[in-house]
């Protein structure tokens, strides 16, 4: 039988917690005490035994259903981030839609109104774009940064014409048919981004 | 091929589902483990994982590699674990008792689905596994944490709430009650 008022010190010294001296008096103790000489061996082969325990257990029935349901509904940041990519695609279409059909009928809300509209649509696009192209590999980053590049310049082109020779019906066109082409490609690289 | 695990982190923070699914694979059995030693119950355990795997989704953002992550799963999960045994008390759903003498007498716990339950181990660890199942919870989540898993006492104070010196009366409580049933 292990001596009552040792039980913290022997526990401390099977611990390996003791200071030298507390340590040099439980070895003193344990030498001559065969209970608690008893006790240090059986705290040793319960530690032991405890380290010994099987790491894993593997659950009886397959848990992972169960997780990836709860992590379909939750994956809120994706949810949140596809729908205001999508909303802003559809406000970009929907520019693009009033714009053409001022672009025929000149006395609507004017042109300057019909530009203001595409530039915020795709800003907007640009713009979601930008919190996800981490999302996008390098080359596709690169891709798509140089062929906006080219329909930027394109759209700089038509809108320098477009100013020179404003009733020009055909001009606006070539202005939208640009404008279309950013916000497409714009839409298609926050889709892959969203998804991904 | 096994995958490489970084690559597999990087993959799930960037909310590749098939990623996380083969680190939920390669992890699993040890937070099962863990769960079901800290609760003794093999419903709860069940459902604690799950918790802890969603959990660690929601949280994988936070892991910035400081450490293992196998390492960051498992205190994820104690931590998961207490928060529920917390919540519970506080709905009094379920009351655990510390001073519970008769614990030590129900090995049908064990044998219900408590750790060692219909396992292929040794009969030495079969023992001790289900003289740990019947340990009053306190004693027996501290001696789980401190003895089976490794963690020191300041981190069990901190994870589970308890003062140092708690933790050290519990593990001591446990190791006696350990030593009682396995000599009877």
């Amino acid at each position: 039988m292990m001596c009552r008022e040792m039980e913290v010190k022997l526990n401390e010294y099977v611990d390996g917690t003791l200071d030298p001296g507390e340590r040099a008096a439980v070895e003193a103790h344990v030498a001559r005490c065969s209970g608690c000489r008893a006790a240090v061996a059986e705290l040793r082969a319960l530690l032991g035994g405890a380290q010994e325990l099987p790491r894993t257990i593997e659950p009886p029935r397959d848990l992972w259903v169960g997780i990836a349901a709860r992590l379909g509904r939750r994956a809120t940041g994706n949810v949140q981030r596809a729908f205001w990519a999508g909303a802003l695609a559809a406000a970009a279409v929907f520019a693009i839609v009033v714009g053409i059909s001022h672009l025929s009928r000149p006395e609507g809300r004017g042109w300057a109104a019909v530009q203001a509209d595409y530039e915020q649509s795709a800003a907007a696009l640009a713009a979601t774009l930008a919190t996800q192209r981490g999302h996008l590999r390098p080359a596709t980053v690169a891709l798509v940064e140089r062929n906006l590049q080219i329909i930027d310049a394109a759209i700089r082109e038509s809108r320098a014409a477009l100013e020179r020779d404003p009733g020009n019906a055909e001009l606006r066109e070539l202005f939208a048919a640009a404008y279309r082409q950013k916000v497409e490609l714009l839409r298609w690289a926050t889709r892959v981004a969203t998804a991904s | 091929m096994a995958s490489d695990p970084t690559d597999l982190i990087h993959r799930a923070q960037r909310g590749d589902q098939v990623a996380f699914e083969a680190l939920y694979r390669e992890h699993v059995g040890r937070v099962y483990a863990l769960c079901l030693r800290l609760t003794s119950d093999a419903a709860q355990a069940d459902e604690l994982t799950q918790d802890a795997f969603v959990r660690a989704w929601e949280r994988l953002a936070s892991f910035r590699g400081e450490s293992a992550f196998g390492s960051w799963l498992y205190r994820l999960t104690v931590n998961v674990v207490f928060l529920h045994f917390r919540a519970a008390r506080r709905r009094s759903l379920r009351v655990f008792t510390t001073d519970d003498p008769g614990a030590l007498e129900r090995p049908e716990e064990a044998e219900s689905g408590g750790p060692g339950a219909g396992r292929g181990a040794g009969a030495g660890a079969l023992d001790l596994e289900r003289a740990v199942a019947g340990l009053p919870p306190g004693a027996r989540q501290v001696f789980v944490l401190h003895d089976v898993e490794g963690y020191r006492h300041e981190e069990i104070a901190r994870l589970t709430g308890v003062a140092v010196g708690t933790s050290k009366a519990q593990l001591f409580r446990a190791r006696r009650l350990l030593r009682e049933a396995l000599h009877r």
